[in-house]
């Protein structure tokens, strides 16, 4: 180790000083011209997602089956057409049991004729043999553990803090794991962009002060809206967990929905 | 430091190798990853706004009462208050931006019955009627008013 300190080496290591302190400012200004081109794109700012918690709510109860909610979300987020929906409404028919059966119900008939968005037809069994029926909005559950963004190759599915599962268009490459992840049903591969959608709580609204399109039109206040970090005076969304007793759509599962139920029956999955 | 770069060669190729590669990698890593990857988490913050830059379609019952709030009153004050504007007349966001006759819907016998057609799925409040024993008539709006569906016209 004598020469620990011979011109050679000092000079070497003076030169690799240099080269690092015009490399670094160079690498920087090179790393901004090479993410302009490729990676960011100018979307306009001015909303914290941290500083909100916003949570949707289902009275089944007073869902009409109208189906103006799966209509309004279809034009306000493009939604191919088709049987593709981001929210769509079912009906569940329980029959009566035959007489002497032994049984507490009946048969179950589910339906979702095009989403529920043109209404629906007449049941399928006489009106005298129904012990029960009602219609259940469905729509992504907003899960706090989403199956659907731990299964995503690319990282291109997460869980914004404010909420919402969003997809990013631009990193999902299309693979489908999302799809066949969620228990729900709620994710479908776009025809046109080729990438997975999904309900975004009509995200581009939400930051705007609007509530989502499918909130916004119904009729009965049968979906609810709300950000628990804000609430409103007369919050419609504190209002529906102090008046009802809630249920989460398979909670075996330990998804542990966001989105809660007033009103359905132990058929609804 | 001469003894290890005295490993045996084939070693220390497979180890320049490795490095090279890891270099490679840091570097594409440095300029490919995105200013806001990490902001909120393990994803690109700024997709959060380009989620939120599309325009909305539908208005909103407010952009309706600033023009409108005549309608809007009669509306709020009678059985349909829970009602959007929206549901009946159709998405209104380039109406509000432009207002027109001709970029509106009007709403038609078709916006009642989606509604209050009976359907034996519908709970109890819900006021439904048959169409086809109801009236045969052309027009609800011939003994309703939308806007106060308990008043006469």
């Amino acid at each position: 180790m004598s020469n620990q300190f011979s011109r050679r080496s000092v000079l070497g290591k003076i030169g690799a000083t240099l080269a690092g302190l015009i490399a670094a400012p160079a690498a920087k200004a090179a790393k901004t011209v090479v993410q302009k081109e490729f990676v960011t794109s100018g979307a306009p700012k001015g909303y914290d997602p941290t500083q909100h918690k916003w949570r949707m709510a289902i009275d089944a109860n007073r869902c009409i089956g109208c189906g103006l909610c799966a209509e309004a979300c279809k034009t306000e987020n493009h939604v191919p057409a088709g049987p593709y929906f981001r929210t769509w409404i079912e009906r569940y028919i329980i029959t009566k049991p035959k007489a002497g059966s032994g049984e507490a119900r009946g048969e179950v008939f589910v339906d979702c004729p095009d989403g529920g968005m043109h209404g629906f037809p007449e049941p399928p069994v006489p009106k005298e043999e129904i012990q029960h029926s009602f219609f259940v909005p469905k729509l992504c559950n907003l899960c706090e553990h989403s199956p659907c963004t731990q299964v995503c190759p690319v990282g291109a599915t997460f869980d914004a803090p404010d909420g919402a599962v969003l997809i990013d268009p631009t990193y999902c490459i299309g693979c489908g794991f999302c799809i066949q992840a969620c228990p729900y049903g709620c994710r479908f591969l776009s025809p046109i962009t080729k990438t997975a959608e999904k309900c975004t709580l009509c995200y581009h609204r939400i930051t705007r002060g609007l509530k989502p399109a499918c909130v916004e039109v119904c009729p009965t206040q049968a979906r609810i809206f709300g950000d628990l970090k804000h609430p409103v005076p007369d919050d419609p969304l504190q209002q529906f967990y102090q008046n009802n007793l809630v249920l989460a759509l398979k909670p075996h599962l330990g998804t542990e929905p966001r989105v809660f139920y007033a009103g359905i029956d132990k058929e609804v999955r | 430091m001469r003894r290890f770069i005295q490993m045996p060669p084939q070693l220390f190729r497979i180890f320049l190798l490795a490095v090279g590669i890891v270099t490679v990698y840091l570097i594409a890593r440095y300029f490919l990853t995105p200013a806001s990857f990490g902001q909120y988490g393990w994803y690109r913050g700024e997709a959060l706004a380009e989620l939120a830059a599309r325009q909305p379609i539908y208005a909103g019952k407010k952009a309706c009462e600033e023009c409108h709030s005549d309608e809007y009153q009669k509306l709020i004050k009678h059985e349909h208050k829970t009602l959007s504007c929206e549901g009946c007349h159709g998405p209104g966001q380039a109406h509000a931006d432009n207002p027109r006759k001709d970029n509106i819907a009007k709403s038609s016998f078709a916006a009642c019955l989606r509604c209050h057609e009976a359907n034996p799925s519908r709970p109890k409040f819900l006021k439904q009627i048959s169409v086809k024993t109801h009236y045969t008539g052309s027009k609800c709006t011939e003994c309703h008013v939308p806007h106060m569906p308990l008043e006469v016209p």
